[in-house]
């Protein structure tokens, strides 16, 4: 449409000087004969000019049009994320109510002392209802870091590294693995991330806690730091049995859970969660991974400077 | 004397969770009745009078929310506990804002709403302030202002992060209560990890330095070793 209104405007100059011309023919104006002069300089400096002028349209077209073109693509983007976060919360409504009367009526249950043979059968229930509630909790928690706002905070992401793997440390299967960090102090500290150092820190022990999970007794787990431009690069490389390449575009799916992960316990929401703190504070989340010989997580966040 | 049972209103259009939940609630000691949807839970109120409404959020006709405000416009205080379903953090701070006594999340365990009613029950005695759509909130030298969020100490106001203020918020409309770290995340920060108690724990501090409240001599927030914070200040309503 508005391609039209611009050809018709181009248009306008021309149909006024036929105007013009036709007039003056047909004599119902003065005509008179004008003799211009000019030296070759002027005349070649118009004519630059015109050209200049004819080119410069030319390229503000094309940029327009590339322009156009990469926005419907971002728009395209964003409404599929976007769709696809509705259909995230839909499912976590969908799931509550008939959860919460299933605990409900298990619970009148447990109030009335079973027989000892349903017992076990009750024992299963509830603990099936319980696993339901935590998936349910945990798409609460994904939705809450998508839609609201967050809060924005000077926040040191060396400090945040030292906390997390002193966290993990703590587990029991830190004691049977090589935990190493390393966070440059020389020739400068790491510059802060503005963001929300809750998140941040979920993000990373969430990580670490998915390292500790897949790797084997005396793996080896690295945590580094450093800078690179304007943003803080984050790896949490481990020496485990690695991710098919197959698997690796949807590992940060929700509920994506790979052949590797049968058996290990967790919502599948783990990543997902990670890839939406992340990208929340502008960054990006990304994974390498070799079969059989381990697996690089890197989360790069832009500095606040 | 045999003392009188309290009387829910349980308002829920979901069948499968009033049949269940009026039952569990009675042998829990309450008297229940149940309302489908909004409109019947209003004209419901006159005749059975209840001392607690237990409010679902989503409902066809008239939705909890609505029932709410109009209850409070037209001067009406029962406590209302709201079972909310969105979960998202905002739309709790506009639960609590618009004079709901508590809230609850979808599914919950039916323990925990029978102690919270009881806790409701037990903050909204004759006489007791009512903290609940409360603008602002005084505790000795400091006041908090819940509309405008910000926390004012001699007239000067603190530089407190938003969520330290969100927390301050939720103790002071829960004083006296021992309220669990995990119930804290999920009441301020909207979803419960585990690694998160550390979180509470750095807030609590904040709070406690601006506030210059002596952890071992606490004047308004006090730590009970392996199990939470209970807010134990003398409050006060402010017009």
């Amino acid at each position: 449409m508005r391609r039209w209104w611009s050809w018709l405007a181009a248009l306008v100059p021309f149909v006024l000087g036929l105007g013009l011309a036709l007039l003056l023919q047909s004599g119902s104006l003065p005509n008179p004969v004008l003799y211009l002069e000019a030296d070759l300089g002027t005349i070649l400096l118009l004519v630059g000019l015109l050209l200049s002028g004819g080119v410069v349209g030319l390229v503000a077209t094309r940029s327009r049009a590339r322009r156009r073109l990469r926005q419907a693509v971002t728009e395209e983007q964003e409404e599929s994320a976007e769709a696809h976060r509705r259909f995230v919360r839909r499912l976590d409504h969908e799931l509550k109510n008939p959860l919460t009367a299933m605990r409900i009526g298990l619970a009148n249950l447990a109030d009335t002392p079973p027989a000892s043979e349903q017992r076990e059968v009750l024992e299963s229930l509830e603990t099936q209802a319980e696993r339901l509630g935590r998936l349910v909790a945990d798409l609460r928690k994904l939705i809450e870091v998508e839609a609201r706002p967050m809060e924005r905070v000077p926040v040191d992401v060396g400090e945040l590294l030292e906390e997390a793997v002193e966290l993990a440390r703590q587990q029991s299967a830190a004691a049977d693995r090589h935990l190493l960090l390393n966070v440059p102090r020389a020739p400068w500290p790491l510059p802060p991330v503005s963001g929300d150092r809750d998140l941040l820190f979920l993000a990373i022990y969430n990580l670490l806690d998915n390292a500790l999970k897949f790797t084997r007794d005396e793996d080896r787990l690295e945590i580094r730091a450093f800078e690179d431009g304007t943003t803080i690069v984050v790896e949490v490389a481990d020496t485990g049995p690695g991710v098919p390449d197959e698997e690796l575009p949807h590992i940060f799916e929700e509920l994506y859970r790979g052949q590797g992960a049968r058996g290990i316990e967790g919502s599948g929401l783990g990543l997902a969660l990670v890839k939406a703190v992340v990208e929340q504070h502008g960054g990006r989340a990304g994974v390498r991974s070799r079969s059989g010989q381990g697996t690089v997580f890197t989360l790069r966040l832009p500095t606040s400077s | 004397m045999v003392e009188e049972k309290p009387r829910i209103l349980l308002v829920d259009d979901e069948v499968a969770i009033t049949s269940n939940l009026g039952p569990f609630l009675e042998r829990a000691g309450f008297a229940v009745q149940v309302a489908g949807d909004g409109e019947a839970a209003l004209d419901r109120l006159e005749s059975f009078d209840p001392h607690l409404i237990v409010l679902d959020v989503l409902m066809p006709k008239l939705d909890g929310r609505e029932v709410c405000r109009r209850l409070r416009a037209a001067g009406n205080w029962t406590p209302i506990l709201m079972l909310t379903q969105v979960g998202e953090a905002t739309e709790r701070a506009m639960t609590l804002e618009e004079g709901a006594d508590d809230y609850l999340n979808k599914p919950f365990d039916p323990h925990e709403l029978v102690a919270r009613i009881r806790a409701v029950l037990r903050r909204a005695r004759p006489g007791a302030p009512r903290l609940a759509g409360a603008e602002r909130l005084a505790c000795g030298p400091f006041v908090l202002d819940r509309t405008a969020r910000r926390v004012l100490l001699a007239g000067h106001e603190l530089p407190l992060t938003p969520k330290a203020v969100a927390l301050l918020d939720y103790l002071m409309t829960h004083p006296h209560e021992l309220l669990s770290r995990e119930r804290l995340l999920d009441a301020v920060w909207g979803y419960d990890y585990p690694v998160g108690t550390r979180a509470v724990d750095m807030r609590i501090a904040e709070l406690r330095k601006h506030l210059q409240d002596d952890p071992d001599e606490p004047e308004y927030i006090e730590t009970v070793l392996g199990q939470g914070y209970i807010f134990v200040g003398q409050l006060e309503v402010m017009p």
